[in-house]
């Protein structure tokens, strides 16, 4: 595990960063849509924008493909449509670039099945854009990974007009802009994300139901509780449980989120909503809502 | 006919001479500022002289009543202390509990207002017989228990009394006023006793006063102490308010050695977690109360009541950790007659000032529990160093300057509670715009912080509705006057609280007219403050708390920058009806109903 100076410097959201879930696909492998399947309580689009905020300090885009139906999100989560359906990646990048424009400077983008993307890996990649490039490009586990990566929002032109050309494999935008290029050794040299996600799973998407119900069948990540106040009776001091949500990390110690309970999230952000997502490493405090006195 | 729970009349007593007058209360006044609080408030714009030095003679001090007083209600045993404070120079309200709340009622008065100054220590009496002065120089310099404790033995049974101890005596200007153990803290309104010479005010019943609707009380009485032992209310119940303490530091909401830090590394030895198991002697309730938050410790070799507020400013605010120490400071503070929160902000500005060289105190520094039980004695007797820091934070500044004015810890003169702003937005606002200064019981603009519905470190409209929200209800609740630990048990509060207004005065109240109330309320007390020199610039936060970000426990920087703070503030000004640098307009004074 990293050290707490290590750690320390991982909770906060980058500065002028935005994300977008590219959720339009047809997900005809799954046969089923793929935004929609539980996981842990939630669903993986749910968990996949709740993983986006918690990381990025702008919006939380999800580009629909026209008419799709979606999982009930947050409310603070954009949707912004598809023009036009089935034409690929760099089409939802360049709606979802296109709406963030003036809004944000970076992009973290993700596709929708991506159950164990980590806040650490999102972060090393964004700081690869901060750092200077046009596209923070992620080699893991074999590829190259175009929807686990980060982009900047001035490519939201270079995207529309690949778009109208019918040049709409990512490719053909790397060819146009500086890519840094994070192969796994680069990835793994940032202690925090060897220590919280040492094989890099987070770029593990599910096609097919036999990938989901592997990866369903995964304990859930390893995150530590600790209960405050009345809520410690008997539970005092840090304990590890498995969650994927805070509702989960609840329920793991004995708790049931209700309006006289509230989580807070690493110290840092506090929150009711039992379908926060989880990921390995967090610490989730319990404490009683009716603070004060 | 005063409506129910009311007697429609004020006693209103020269301390000079003990001549007393009956100031009548109309239904109007009565149902436009309920008690408590806001009533407190009226008689102020009533009484006080503008201007009016706060030690001086002519300086009105009102021990306000409310409708409520004296039913079956629970929590509903409290009075509020309003005067305009020695530390702040405005408009200051001040909240204490129990017996003294419903023998000061039934003397047949809403209010008991004292003003004048005696010639020698003294104790005003007052009963079914009126008001007359008792000579008080054996008291004079005793604790105020131990005062209280001789006047039960002198008067015998069914008298009450509030007093000040050694603190007010010597106008400490955040001195307390206390009865049972129970302190109206804030302000310094038990040095505004002190100069009028009164150890104590004593009251017996004489006579009784009824509800409107005697049935429906009582069933509203059953109803809301049923829901007085869920879990709205577990956390005062089972370790009381110092359950804030570890939770706080675990999100960095600990203000840590003068507001240096947000977190601190002795929390756990302070924590209620902790003392709750080892020095736990009893639990207890003020009168008419069935929730009974307090938690009666043992330390030091003595036992004393603990709160929040009093482990907080005595122990990380000032940097010490040894839980004996810092139950014997507060312990101190009572039989001394010192507001802790104020005690211990200005004695950590005073910490801060002697690591900096910028007073001649090499003795006391962040950490050091000897200097703080040594200094808490000096401050109530003003012996030496004790002289500068009785005058709060404020105005030791000014006078030791070298910039230690940008890490006073205070607003409008009164010290900040334990609640960090720079990772409360919400509770910053709070603390910035409200009348009696920095201050989490009129302003519980903490609770949008903690509730998880908005960003706390990112204060915009979302923390501006908050604190306005939260304002109102905190101005209804120290009126009518219900506990606010009781908060949590209402759905729909200004609805409930309309219903049992209703149930016990007749009216026909219903939620808008309390929240039409509130704002009345809330705004009589800033156009007071406004009459005594109120300027825009009140209504800020102190300098170290906008120039210096804070890297909280979690890794974040967190910042409150004066943009944010102002763009807050106008939003609530823009709420409140204010013009943008604060001020109401003319119409709407006029509204109010002063005179």
């Amino acid at each position: 595990m990293p050290t707490r100076d290590e750690t320390r410097h991982t909770i906060e959201a980058v500065p002028d960063t935005a994300g977008i879930v590219l959720a339009g696909g047809r997900s005809s492998r799954m046969g089923t849509p793929k935004a929609a399947l539980e996981w842990h309580g939630s669903t993986l689009l749910r968990r996949t924008t709740g993983i986006l905020a918690r990381v990025t300090d702008g919006p939380v885009l999800v580009v629909r493909a026209p008419g799709q139906e979606l999982p009930t999100l947050p409310p603070q989560v954009e949707i912004v449509e598809d023009p036009a359906e089935g034409l690929g990646p760099v089409q939802g990048l360049a709606a979802g670039l296109g709406a963030l424009t003036g809004r944000a400077d970076i992009v973290f983008v993700s596709s929708t099945d991506m159950p164990f993307l980590h806040p650490a890996f999102i972060r090393r990649v964004l700081r690869a854009v901060a750092d200077g490039a046009d596209v923070g490009l992620p080699l893991a586990r074999g590829y190259p990974q175009p929807l686990a990566a980060g982009y900047r929002v001035t490519l939201a032109p270079v995207a529309a007009r690949l778009v109208a050309q019918q040049r709409l494999r990512p490719a053909f935008l790397f060819e146009e802009c500086q890519v840094a290029r994070l192969d796994e050794a680069a990835l793994r040299a940032d202690p925090v994300l060897a220590a919280l996600d040492p094989d890099l799973d987070s770029v593990v998407n599910v096609n097919e139901p036999a990938d989901y119900q592997a990866a369903r069948a995964r304990p859930a990540p390893e995150v530590t509780v600790q209960r405050f106040g009345t809520l410690a009776d008997g539970h005092r001091g840090p304990h590890p449980v498995r969650a994927a949500t805070v509702s989960g990390a609840a329920a793991a110690t004995g708790l049931a989120l209700d309006r006289h309970v509230v989580a807070a999230l690493n110290g840092d952000q506090i929150t009711r909503d039992g379908e926060t997502p989880l990921a390995a490493g967090d610490t989730v405090f319990f404490m009683s809502a009716d603070a004060g006195g | 006919m005063a409506p129910g729970g009311y007697f429609g009349r004020a006693l209103v007593v020269d301390v000079a001479t003990a001549a007393a007058v009956v100031l009548p209360l109309d239904e109007e006044v009565l149902r436009g500022y309920l008690g408590g609080a806001g009533l407190g408030a009226w008689l102020m714009h009533r009484l006080a002289p503008p201007g009016t030095d706060p030690l001086g003679a002519q300086a009105p001090l009102a021990f306000v009543f409310s409708p409520l007083v004296g039913t079956p209600l629970t929590t509903s045993a409290k009075f509020a202390v309003v005067a305009k404070s020695p530390l702040t120079g405005m408009l200051n309200d001040a909240l204490s509990s129990s017996h003294f709340a419903i023998s000061g009622k039934l003397t047949g008065h809403d209010a008991i207002v004292v003003h004048g100054a005696c010639d020698r220590p003294s104790v005003l009496l007052v009963d079914g017989d009126g008001a007359r002065l008792m000579d008080a120089a054996d008291l004079w310099g005793l604790p105020a228990a131990q005062a209280e404790q001789r006047l039960r033995e002198r008067l015998g049974r069914g008298w009450r009394a509030a007093a000040i101890g050694p603190a007010g005596e010597r106008l400490v200007r955040y001195a307390t006023i206390s009865h049972d153990g129970r302190h109206a803290g804030r302000g310094g309104l038990g040095a505004v006793l002190g100069a009028k010479r009164l150890k104590a005010v004593a009251v017996r019943a004489a006579t009784k006063v009824a509800p409107a609707d005697p049935g429906a009380v009582l069933a509203a009485a059953r109803d809301l102490r049923a829901r007085s032992f869920g879990p709205a209310t577990a956390k005062y119940r089972e370790l009381g308010t110092l359950a804030n303490l570890l939770a706080f530091n675990a999100i960095s909401a600990l203000p840590t050695r003068n507001f240096q830090a947000a977190t601190f590394a002795g929390a756990p030895r302070l924590a209620a977690e902790e003392l709750a198991e080892l020095r736990t002697v009893a639990r207890n309730s003020c009168a008419s109360c069935t929730i009974g938050c307090e938690h009666i410790y043992s330390g030091g070799g003595r036992t004393m009541r603990v709160e929040y507020e009093n482990v907080f400013a005595l122990g990380p605010m000032c940097g010490v950790s040894d839980p004996d120490a810092v139950l014997a400071a507060s312990a101190l503070c009572d039989e001394l007659g010192l507001d802790t929160i104020s005690a211990g902000g200005t004695i950590a500005w005073a910490m801060e000032c002697a690591e900096r060289g910028l007073i001649g105190a090499p003795w006391l520094r962040f950490g050091d529990a000897d200097a703080l039980l040594r200094v808490l004695p000096l401050i109530a007797a003003r012996e030496g160093l004790g002289d500068l820091l009785a005058e709060g934070s404020r105005r030791a500044a000014e006078q030791v300057g070298g910039g230690s004015a940008d890490f006073a810890p205070h607003v409008k003169g009164l010290e900040l509670p334990g609640y960090e702003p720079r990772t409360m937005h919400a509770m910053a606002l709070g603390l910035a715009v409200n009348s009696r200064g920095a201050d989490h019981n009129r302003s519980g603009a903490y609770e949008a912080d903690l509730s998880g519905d908005l960003d706390r470190f990112a204060g915009g409209d979302a923390q501006v509705a908050a604190a306005v929200e939260t304002e109102d209800r905190a101005a209804v609740m120290d009126s009518l006057i219900l506990c606010k630990f009781l908060r949590g048990v209402f759905r729909e509060p200004f609805e409930e609280w309309a219903a049992l207004l209703s149930a016990v005065t007749g009216w026909d109240a219903d939620g808008a007219e309390l929240r039409r109330t509130a704002r009345r309320i809330v705004l009589a007390k800033r156009v007071f403050n406004l009459r005594e020199g109120w300027q825009p610039g009140d209504d800020w936060l102190p300098e170290r708390l906008l120039s210096e970000p804070l890297e909280t426990g979690s890794g974040r920087v967190a910042a409150l920058t004066p943009e944010r703070l102002r763009s807050m503030i106008s939003g609530y000004y823009a709420v409140r009806g204010l013009d943008p640098e604060g001020r109401p307009a003319q119409a709407d004074i006029a509204g109010l109903g002063l005179r």
